[in-house]
């Protein structure tokens, strides 16, 4: 079988390790990319689901090299890289709209990171890929070679005619074990030099964007937009009052004038007061008695009853 | 609705909270009229359904329950459903008793009377003609006896006992129903009290009365001996029914027919406690005075006598008052899940005594001859007086004599209640060791009712507290030496008796205040068949059973009397032998004292107890000695004292008043606070660190500044400034001392919201710490960024999951570790018993998912909620009673409390629990929140629950502490605790072995051969700090295969392999045709795994 709906299987060869030597296949199901917001290179992409947790570009590369011969692949990315609409550049230069600018100014922050910790990171288990090919036609090829595969692989008795994972790809992207993780710890100390660094490139860019936030900020103050309204905006002559202390402020008052009506209230002031929390006490009492009774049942009904002293 | 918690715990309040004095008889009146309306809601379908409409009912019953007479609405309808449970269906379970009984007593009344004869005689009338022993007690009579046995017809027959007052309990084995043959007074002379001739003519009745049965009830009936309460003056005849006829039937009933004596036939001044009875062989009758009283055997006595009064008594209080019944059933659940019952082995009260003094404390027992307790008071009130009376009055230096005027006291260490009209002490039976453990018992469970805020319910009748391992700290076997001992008492009391009291006197003055408790159980008697002769004491050894004192029982310096005390000094240098000597102290007194070699608690107290019996019974005696319960506290790595974490405790100090002096901070500081399990006392291993060995898992600690408006407005921002703030410390850290050093790193490197650095301090002693800053702004960003509605859910779960972080790592965690450390040095076994637990939790694989923070508040929740016991103090009660909650926690229904400061109220409490129910309504499947541990710091309880356990862990843990339990329970003291730890990998889906090489690295311990080439380096040593490879290894498994698979980690043995288990079954994304590809996901974990894993087996 080659297909499972719309999804082409393709079955990867897992060379055995010492640990697992049992010889296993992982399966990847493919089918052309088709997003709901489409982008230019749709048609020549194909969406890969459940790869292996330590796919790199390398990997998979190979794989479509000796499905499609060399020079067929042009770049992939994984699930969660796929989030942010890496094209950053596009955006810079835009300085039109409201929104986008709102964009690039996050893009901006994002652009100092801080060093990486990990070599490569790890795909989660059953994730998914956009592999993206040089045309069109590599893409019908690429299926077209799995569909071929399955007949030779059904009528081959060995059945490892299947591409090999890992096959030719540079150890550098493979490396696991204890390696990976004492390159980790090297990785997640960096030198304090280049972390100052960092973070005055980052504070640079942070406060560049702050004043310009700000200065928008106070632009809007004064200019009417289309429909003539004035957007209010925080900042002003006042000193910028931050808005949970007004708001906790609002809550104190209100706290305050609620403790005094209560107080009032309780003075017992009129005689229907009285008689009312009279009534809302044994009403309560009510409630709780139920509430109890209904807790005492509930302990009733589970399986050990919890009424029988233990032996 | 505010004013309400006020008014409510005015209502709350019970009568019966105040002490049971002087005010009692004022309060008679409206407490009469409260709890007669609380006795009318007990049974409100016989009285009230048929008057009112329901709805009125309804309301009239709810307004009742919620106040007054009982602790709680809930504890009320609680015990109404125990009441209900416990009550044996009577014509189910006991159809045929009547029958039988009557049957019996036809049988009774036909037996033909025996013409008086000799005791050689009659022994061998009724041996010939029945093959029957006389079960004559010790010493056997005399042959010559000038006095005859004979038998003639009982003057009456009658049903006694709970049976004839309705209030039986459900037991395990048969419901015992009372019998009474009153002998007549025909065969008896006045003189016959008198060297226990009154007891052969008894025993030899009651032979006769079994000779006369087995002719004619033979086939339906089985016929035993038993000593009544295992008293061996008080045989009594058991009639089984037979098995045959009716499978069913066999542990239905018995029939226990005693012989009583004819009422007030002998003097009641005769047999008073001073009194004496049995006369020495070789004196004088008109010694009287000067012998010595005999109170065991008078009192055994005229209990033969009292047994038809008693119930006359009981019957007319149960008439009198209607909590009185169920007050008495209440109190027979409550003395039998602590062990007590009549016998002699199990304390001597039981529901006899129980019932009898309530009694008599409703009609008297008060001062100026006022009544204690009030006919008017509801079952529970009256169970509560009745325990306030124990706790609160000593009955050995303050006896109650009942409308008894002029009694002479005397001085003894047994309690006395002495009840006037039917001239008996009820509590003949006590020992010194039961009558202090019963008041103990009553102590600890009035304290427990006291507690507002908790309900009591499960603590006071159903969990049992008797369990051995569970209550005490240490027992042991002793074994009773062969000869005779010599006392100048000539009470009835078996050589063991004898024994047993003597072990208690020299124990009880010999360990002083080191223990707490001292309890002693005798090997008991059992029924014998009608042909043997009665059992002689048995072989078996006592159990000795003590509960420590945790602040003197390593004690190694004991001071007694001043020399200058010739007389005290002289007494303790006999008690003590040559271990006595005359030293000479600080502060210039010269005393008697004594030295211990220093060792463990157990250490020292088996020396103590060694050399008391050595020295007081002999060799014989110390060599049977058999100690139980110190392998717990031996399996921690580095001891169980907190000693091991104060140098690690010292380097925080240092490194806080360091940070304090600090010049040249930008912020000011606020405060430093620790964070780490090893800075609390409760890692499992302790820390311990050189210069050439540095810590290898760093302790992690926080800091906190003072506000300031300079932090950025801005989450992000604000980590990166951590950063930048942590480098600024470390490199003025390392200006101040040289022999620091430190280095920056990253985390979270997912999480852009999360705290992103720490910062590593290496002292060049070896110590290392963690350092993160906690700034109070991140919440409130982070609150508002959750709130903000115009971000995508995305961002806005981001914000959620970074905001439980910070939570957890800034807010909960240091008030946690506080809470923690000081309660460690509260109570000193809490740091053992957290590190015993912790280790079970990991040998069951457990640890990986269920957070150590939670373990800990499971732990602290045993001794700051210790009821029914009081807190424990022994690793090893503290250790089984956590097991044993965690085995009744039933985590879907209830939440666990842990209060540290003792400040909650029953609101808080009450809103854990809405906040459980409201959880498992969102959530009714359990895949978000499974546990809820809140405590007065959290009370969202789910701070350290948030990230698992998982419904399934959760399972397993509750089934694993379960299995735990049964075994602690059915093994009793031959427990070998090492079963405990013993773990199982058949339940795993596939086990993953890492090869030894790298557990090396994880654990301490084995790092000493593999660093040794690199002691000089400290630059490598450096690399290695917290390097935890199969950590990582774990924590990217877990993260992969987050739906799938269970991970958990621990070392075999050290050194051996690394099994991690993965249990679960892997769902994968696709089609109908899903594919379970097993195979694949085991080759990639193999595949990142590389080097590390040696094997991967499969399971199933």
């Amino acid at each position: 079988m080659s297909q499972i709906g719309n999804y082409t299987i393709l079955p990867l060869t897992i060379p055995s390790t010492p640990a697992y030597p049992k010889p296993t296949t992982h399966t990847i199901y493919l089918r052309p990319h088709t997003p709901k917001i489409p982008t230019a290179d749709d048609a020549r992409s194909l969406f890969l689901v459940n790869v292996p947790i330590d796919s790199t570009s390398a990997h998979l590369r190979s794989v479509f090299s000796s499905l499609l011969g060399a020079g067929k692949f042009e770049s992939c990315s994984f699930e969660h890289e796929r989030k942010q609409p890496g094209n950053a550049v596009a955006l810079i230069s835009a300085k039109g709209s409201k929104k986008r600018k709102r964009g690039q100014e996050e893009d901006e922050v994002k652009m100092v990171e801080l060093p990486r910790i990990w070599d490569r990171e790890l795909r989660r288990s059953g994730s998914t890929a956009v592999v993206v090919l040089v045309d069109e036609k590599s893409v019908e090829l690429a299926l077209k070679t799995i569909r071929k595969l399955h007949r030779k692989s059904s009528k081959s008795k060995s059945g490892d005619v299947w591409p090999v994972w890992g096959e030719g790809v540079p150890e550098s992207s493979q490396i696991t074990g204890s390696k990976r993780y004492l390159l980790h710890n090297e990785l997640r100390f960096p030198n304090p030099r280049e972390i100052q660094a960092n973070i005055d490139a980052f504070m640079t860019s942070f406060n560049s964007q702050e004043s310009s936030r700000a200065l928008s900020a106070k632009r809007a103050r004064n200019e009417p937009d289309e429909d003539g309204f004035i957007t209010v905006t925080r900042g002003g002559r006042v000193g910028p009052a931050r808005a949970e202390e007004v708001e906790r402020k609002r809550v104190e008052m209100e706290d305050k004038e609620k403790r005094k009506r209560e107080e009032m209230e309780r003075g017992g002031f009129y005689r229907f007061q009285t008689r009312e929390r009279r009534k809302e006490e044994q009403g309560e009492m009510i409630r709780r008695f139920e509430e109890d009774r209904r807790r005492v049942e509930v302990l009733k009904a589970s399986r050990r009853s919890k009424f029988v002293p233990e032996k | 609705m505010a004013p309400l918690p006020s008014k409510r715990r005015k209502l709350e309040h019970t009568p019966s909270d105040k002490s049971m004095d002087e005010d009692q008889s004022e309060n008679h009146i409206d407490q009469q009229s409260s709890a007669e309306s609380a006795d009318e809601a007990a049974i409100p379908q016989l009285k009230q359904a048929p008057l009112r409409q329901k709805h009125t009912q309804a309301i009239d019953d709810a307004a009742l329950y919620a106040g007054g007479s009982y602790k709680s609405s809930l504890f009320k309808l609680q015990v109404d459903e125990l009441l209900a449970e416990v009550q044996p269906n009577y014509e189910k379970r006991l159809s045929g008793v009547n029958e039988a009984l009557r049957k019996l007593k036809t049988s009774l009344e036909g037996i033909e009377d025996r013409e008086p004869g000799s005791v050689s005689e009659a022994t061998k009338s009724l041996q010939n003609s029945h093959k029957i022993t006389v079960p004559f007690p010790d010493p056997k009579p005399d042959k010559n006896a000038a006095y005859k046995l004979s038998y003639s017809r009982p003057s009456n027959i009658n049903v006694v006992g709970s049976y004839a007052l309705k209030n039986m309990v459900k037991t395990d084995g048969a419901l015992s129903i009372d019998m009474v043959v009153v002998m007549p007074s025909s065969i008896f002379q006045e003189k016959d009290y008198l060297n226990y001739r009154y007891f052969y003519k008894r025993a030899y009745y009651l032979a006769c009365v079994a000779a006369g049965l087995q002719d004619e009830v033979k086939d339906e009936f089985v016929l035993t001996f038993e000593y009544l309460h295992g008293n061996s003056l008080q045989p009594f005849l058991v009639v089984r029914p037979k098995l045959g006829d009716n499978g069913k039937n066999n542990k239905g009933y018995e029939i226990r027919i005693i012989p009583a004596a004819p009422p007030s036939f002998f003097l009641e001044a005769k047999l008073r406690p001073g009194k004496n009875a049995i006369r020495p062989k070789d004196s004088q009758a008109d010694q009287t005075t000067s012998l010595p009283p005999t109170p065991f055997y008078n009192a055994s006595l005229q209990a033969d006598c009292n047994l038809e009064p008693y119930l006359k008594l009981l019957h007319a209080s149960s008439k009198l008052s209607g909590g009185f019944k169920d007050a008495c059933v209440l109190g027979r659940v409550w003395l039998r899940q602590r062990g007590f019952s009549s016998r002699l082995s199990e304390g001597g009260f039981g529901q006899f005594e129980w019932a009898a003094l309530t009694a008599l404390l409703m009609k008297g027992g008060g001062p100026k001859g006022h009544s204690v307790l009030s006919p008017g008071y509801s079952s529970y009130q009256m169970f509560k007086a009745l325990l306030q009376y124990l706790a609160a009055n000593d009955l050995t230096t303050k006896p109650l004599y009942y409308e008894m005027e002029n009694m002479t006291n005397i001085k003894s260490n047994l309690p006395m209640v002495y009840d006037g009209p039917r001239g008996q002490n009820l509590l003949f039976k006590m020992t010194a060791w039961s009558y202090r453990l019963l008041r103990e018992e009553a102590k600890t469970s009035l304290d427990m009712l006291n507690d507002a805020t908790f309900d009591q319910f499960e603590s006071t009748f159903i969990i049992r507290t008797s369990q051995q391992l569970q209550r005490f700290d240490c027992s042991l076997h002793l074994s009773c030496p062969s000869k005779q001992l010599e006392t100048t008492s000539c009470d009835h009391a078996t050589n063991e008796r004898k024994f047993a009291t003597c072990v208690f006197d020299v124990l009880h003055e010999g360990l002083m205040d080191r223990v707490k408790i001292i309890d002693i159980r005798q090997p008991d008697s059992s029924s014998w068949s009608l042909k043997s002769s009665s059992p002689t004491s048995s072989s078996e050894p006592f159990l000795v059973s003590f509960v420590f004192d945790p602040a003197n029982i390593d004690r190694l310096v004991d001071h007694g009397p001043p020399a200058e005390e010739k007389k005290k000094a002289a007494k303790f240098q006999k008690f003590w032998g040559e271990k006595a000597e005359l030293r000479r102290f600080k502060d210039g007194s010269i005393l008697e004292s004594l030295v211990w070699s220093s060792g463990s608690a157990y250490a020292v107290f088996r020396d103590i107890v060694t050399y008391l019996t050595t020295c007081h019974f002999g060799k014989e005696v110390s060599d049977s000695l058999i100690f139980i319960g110190e392998g717990f506290e031996k399996m921690l790595p580095g001891g169980s004292s907190t000693k091991s974490f104060e140098a690690l405790k010292q380097a925080f100090n240092v490194l806080e008043q360091q940070v304090r002096d600090l010049e040249g901070l930008p912020l000011q500081l606020r405060q430093l606070s620790a964070v780490s399990p090893q800075l609390r006392y409760s890692s499992i291993d302790t820390p311990s660190f050189s210069p050439t060995q540095p810590m290898k898992k760093p302790a992690d600690i926080l800091i906190q500044f003072e506000g300031s408006g300079r932090w950025p407005d801005d989450i992000v921002a604000i980590q990166r400034t951590k950063l930048a703030l942590l480098l600024k410390i470390g490199n003025l850290l390392q200006e101040v001392d040289t022999s620091i050093a430190t280095r920056a790193g990253l985390e979270n490197d997912e999480h852009r919201l999360q705290n992103c650095a720490f910062l590593d301090i290496i002292y060049g002693s070896g110590a290392v710490f963690r350092l993160r800053i906690h700034n109070d702004r991140e919440q409130t960003l982070l609150e508002r960024q959750v709130k903000n509605k115009s971000i995508n859910n995305l961002a806005r779960e981001d914000a959620l999951s970074a905001l439980s972080a910070y939570k957890k790592t800034f807010l909960q965690l240091p008030l946690l570790n506080q809470s923690i450390a000081t309660h460690c040095t509260r109570f000193l076994l809490l740091s053992p018993t957290i590190r015993l637990v912790k280790m079970w939790f990991d040998r069951h694989m457990l640890l990986g998912q269920v957070s150590e923070e939670l373990i800990e508040l499971i732990t602290a929740r045993t001794f700051l909620h210790p009821y029914p016991w009081r807190a424990p103090s022994s690793t090893m009660t503290g250790f089984l009673r956590t097991l044993s909650f965690i085995s009744r926690w039933d985590w879907r229904q209830a939440p666990l409390i842990v209060d540290f400061t003792g400040t909650m109220n029953s609101k808080d409490v009450d809103s854990a629990n809405t906040r459980l129910e409201a959880w498992r309504k969102i959530d009714p499947s359990m895949n978000r929140t499974v546990l809820i541990a809140a405590s007065n710091h959290d009370t969202t309880g789910t701070a350290f629950t948030d990230n698992g356990p998982s419904k399934m862990v959760a399972a397993r843990m509750t089934t694993l502490a379960r299995s735990a339990c049964k075994l602690v329970k059915d093994k009793g003291l031959d427990l070998d605790h090492r079963a405990l730890f013993s773990s199982s990998t058949t339940d795993y889906d596939f086990v993953i072995h890492v090869s030894p090489r790298f557990i090396a690295t994880q654990r301490q311990k084995d790092t000493k051969s593999k660093f040794k080439n690199l002691e000089v380096q400290s630059d490598i040593d450096l690399e290695t700090i917290g390097y935890q490879p199969v950590q990582l290894y774990l924590e990217e498994l877990q993260k992969l295969y987050t739906d799938s698979i269970k991970a958990a980690p621990r070392p075999f043995k050290v050194n051996l392999t690394h099994a991690t288990k993965l249990a679960g079954a892997k769902e994968e994304e696709g089609e109908q045709e899903v594919v379970i590809h097993k195979s694949a996901i085991l080759a990639e974990i193999a595949r990142l795994g590389g080097d590390m894993v040696s094997r991967i087996e499969v399971q199933r």
